[in-house]
């Protein structure tokens, strides 16, 4: 990134930020106005208008409820948008008004509706409830069935209707008929206004209700008709007008004296001869400066270059946060890393083919802007690794494995189907528990070193104390990790790993007697390596304490296998009971319902293993390999005339 | 593997503790972090992470699950 200056006479302005927007080329750093003679830019004039056109456009579009852009495009030209607004506006406002009249006549009606309903069945004039001088009219809901005899002496009349009742009495009595009505449940209600046979007036009211439905449907049309009429127009006017407030109200981001303006950013170094070509045309001033190393201070905002296939894998690593310009992207770290752990997880032919098909379509089928075109790209990358590994190293496909272990021939595998597939797997998942478990472990190894490695890189050139701290812990780790090799090596592959590759590692056995003590025997120089930790006191203080939390981190790792084991045996668990129970007897009723259970059971395992094994394979690049060395923090470069997209 | 019945026991009592022990930090910390999403949606990769720490604890008790099994339980 390089830091660029523009400065000019005060009328250019205006052809400096359409050009600026066009070019789409600077990080514009806003201007805060501490100057008395540089002061904060005000908006151009034409400013106003348009941010009031762009707030009732809005409107418009609510009022609409205009959603996704319509397949045909509109050009919409800026100088006759104003007029097309505000005839659009009159309209709809005066059917929106319309529509809302039309739905509080609606809500009143059949509230009074259901007031009505209930003495409409009773059946008595409305006006005989009222106006008594002794009497009074106790009108309700009841729960249960009541009778005049109820009342036993009181002196009443009882009027009844389905779970209605209107009791006439004096005035005096009227606690004791409540009290009566209060045992079968009785609401009171008020008497609707009005006189005459209620069910006159229900009658009434039910043709007004079916009138003003009618309406509101007629206006729900013609909004339906001005919506597919300016659909286009409103999107594509909405569109113009941000554009042009943007750049409207871009002066407020500059430092503006009386005379002349000042715009500052940075951009991207190779690009500044452009910059520079373009402006000095204009007769502007353009000065630009790559400030590596002069100004430590500065923080660059940050655009990442990465090869086209990590690129699907940037979205990730701004979620954690982004990186700042003195550190080295982590894209293809994580591009390596979790696709892998992902894959290993899945470990599974079929799920692996799978995932690939899906990012396929996704290809084809959405924008390369989407979220959830990367979203597929990423997990098909794991798809490629599941593939993999599912074929030579697991030979399990949809849960159910190529065959047999040789220990339990019974178990249901591709054999059993009749079908022969010449690949013998390397690990057989639900009896390797074992050497899952160490592989995890060697991949934590891998990981964190690496991790630990790109720290090494990232600070040597900032702190060489940290820089120091980082290869301590490296040392550490080796040192952990040979100690558990050591230590797990009755396992055929620890075993390999032990004699082959760490084979010139020394097998000194440490002479102190600490092995009684700990219960293992500990080779010497593992116990040394793991005192590289105490380099650690160059960073920090609690360094030593943290060789446990280090420890913590590797056997993190072992959900590899924990994941792995566990999504084959949801897996293998109902592959057994559906064929065995279900679709080997042969009943064809049995046989249609099993496999509809069989495609679910397995659409089901595949979500749970996309979810789980997802969140599982980034959760060890952020939690545990992370924090080794990725600081992050930075500011992602967004050049002005660039349409903000949503990143997640 | 046929596994000593308290060994086996015991490992099943460990997943189970650490399973609920899981759960239950991750109720605590997942209501938090759709509280603060509610506000600032931005922090959904920050909330990811303090969400799947606790999985850790998980992983342990499988670790020491399969040791129980394996050491104890071998006959």
């Amino acid at each position: 990134m390089a830091r660029a200056v523009i400065a000019g006479p005060r009328d250019k302005l205006a052809s400096v930020i359409t050009t600026l927007h066009e070019m789409k080329l600077i990080h514009i750093i806003d201007h805060h106005g501490e100057d008395d003679t540089f002061r904060i830019g005000k908006p151009l004039p034409p400013a106003a208008e348009l941010s009031e056109n762009l707030v009732k456009l809005r409107s418009i579009a609510t009022l609409l409820a205009v959603k996704t852009a319509p397949k045909k495009e509109e050009t919409v030209r800026i100088e006759e948008l104003r007029e097309k607004i505000v005839a659009l506006e009159l309209n709809i406002t005066e059917e929106d008004a319309a529509r809302k009249k039309a739905e509080a006549l609606l809500s009143d009606l059949s509230r009074r509706i259901d007031e009505l309903r209930p003495f409409a069945a009773l059946g008595l004039p409305l006006d005989t409830y009222r106006g008594y001088e002794s009497i009074a009219a106790v009108v309700g809901r009841i729960a249960r069935e009541v009778s005049a005899a109820d009342f036993e002496d009181m002196p009443v009349e009882v009027f009844l209707a389905p779970g209605f009742v209107a009791v006439f009495t004096p005035k005096s009595t009227v606690d004791q008929a409540l009290g009566v009505l209060a045992r079968f449940g009785f609401t009171q209600v008020d008497i609707p206004a009005g006189e005459g046979n209620p069910k006159d007036l229900l009658d009434e009211a039910l043709a007004d209700l079916e009138k003003w439905k009618q309406r509101l449907v007629e206006i729900e049309a013609r909004l339906d008709t001005l919506r597919e009429r300016y659909a286009g127009f409103v999107i594509a006017a909405e569109e113009v007008l941000e554009v042009e407030v943007d750049k409207a109200e871009a002066p407020l981001r500059f430092a503006v004296s009386d005379h002349s303006f000042v715009i500052d950013g940075w951009l991207p170094s190779a690009r500044s001869p452009d910059l520079r070509a373009r402006f000095e045309a204009m007769g502007i001033f353009v000065e630009s400066e790559d400030p590596n190393g002069a100004h430590e201070a500065e923080e660059p905002p940050v655009l990442l270059r990465n090869p086209k296939p990590a690129k699907p894998f940037e979205f990730l690593v701004h979620l954690y946060s982004t990186p700042s310009y003195h550190e080295l992207d982590p894209t293809q770290f994580l591009f390596l890393a979790a696709p892998f752990f992902f894959g290993f997880m899945i470990g599974d032919a079929g799920y692996g083919a799978l995932f690939i098909a899906l990012g396929i379509v996704a290809t084809v089928r959405l924008s390369r802007e989407s979220i959830w075109w990367r979203i597929f790209a990423v997990t098909a990358i794991g798809g490629v690794w599941a593939l993999l590994l599912g074929l030579f190293i697991f030979g399990e496909a949809f849960g159910v494995p190529f065959h047999p272990p040789p220990t339990h021939l019974e178990e249901l595998s591709f054999e059993s189907f009749g079908i022969s597939i010449p690949i013998q797997p390397v690990i057989h998942k639900a009896f390797g528990v074992a050497s899952m478990v160490y592989l995890s472990i060697l991949f934590a190894a891998m990981h964190l070193g690496t991790a630990y490695i790109i720290g090494f890189v990232n600070q040597i050139r900032h702190n060489k104390k940290h820089a120091i701290a980082k290869l301590g812990w490296f040392l550490c780790l080796f040192g952990l990790f040979t100690l558990l090799t050591f230590s797990l090596r009755w396992n055929p592959i620890a075993e390999w790993v032990w004699n082959v590759p760490l084979g010139w590692f020394p097998r000194t056995i440490e002479p102190l007697g600490l092995s009684g003590f700990v219960g293992v025997r500990l080779p010497l120089v593992s116990l040394l390596l793991i005192f590289g930790a105490f380099l650690g006191l160059t960073e920090s203080v609690i360094a030593p304490i943290e060789i446990a939390g280090l420890l913590a981190n590797v056997m993190s790792y072992t959900r590899l296998a924990g994941l792995g084991i566990g999504k084959a045996a949801i897996a293998s668990a109902f592959n057994t009971i559906l064929f065995r129970g279900m679709i080997f007897p042969g009943q064809i009723g049995f046989v249609i319902l099993g496999i509809v259970f069989l495609v679910m059971a397995q659409l089901l395992v595949f979500l749970l293993g996309w979810i789980s094994a997802g969140i599982q394979a980034l959760r060890l690049n952020y939690v545990e390999a992370f924090i080794k060395f990725y600081k992050g923090n930075g500011t992602p470069f967004r050049p002005f005339g660039m349409r903000t997209t949503q990143e997640v | 593997m046929v596994a000593d019945p308290f060994a086996a026991l015991s490992a099943a009592i460990t997943m189970a503790g650490t399973g609920i022990a899981t759960a239950w930090a991750e109720k605590v910390v997942g209501g938090a972090t759709v509280g603060a999403m509610a506000e600032k949606p931005e922090l959904f990769g920050r909330g990811l992470i303090l969400m799947v720490l606790p999985e850790t604890i998980v992983v342990f008790g499988l670790v020491i699950a399969l040791q129980l099994l394996s050491k104890v339980g071998a006959p």
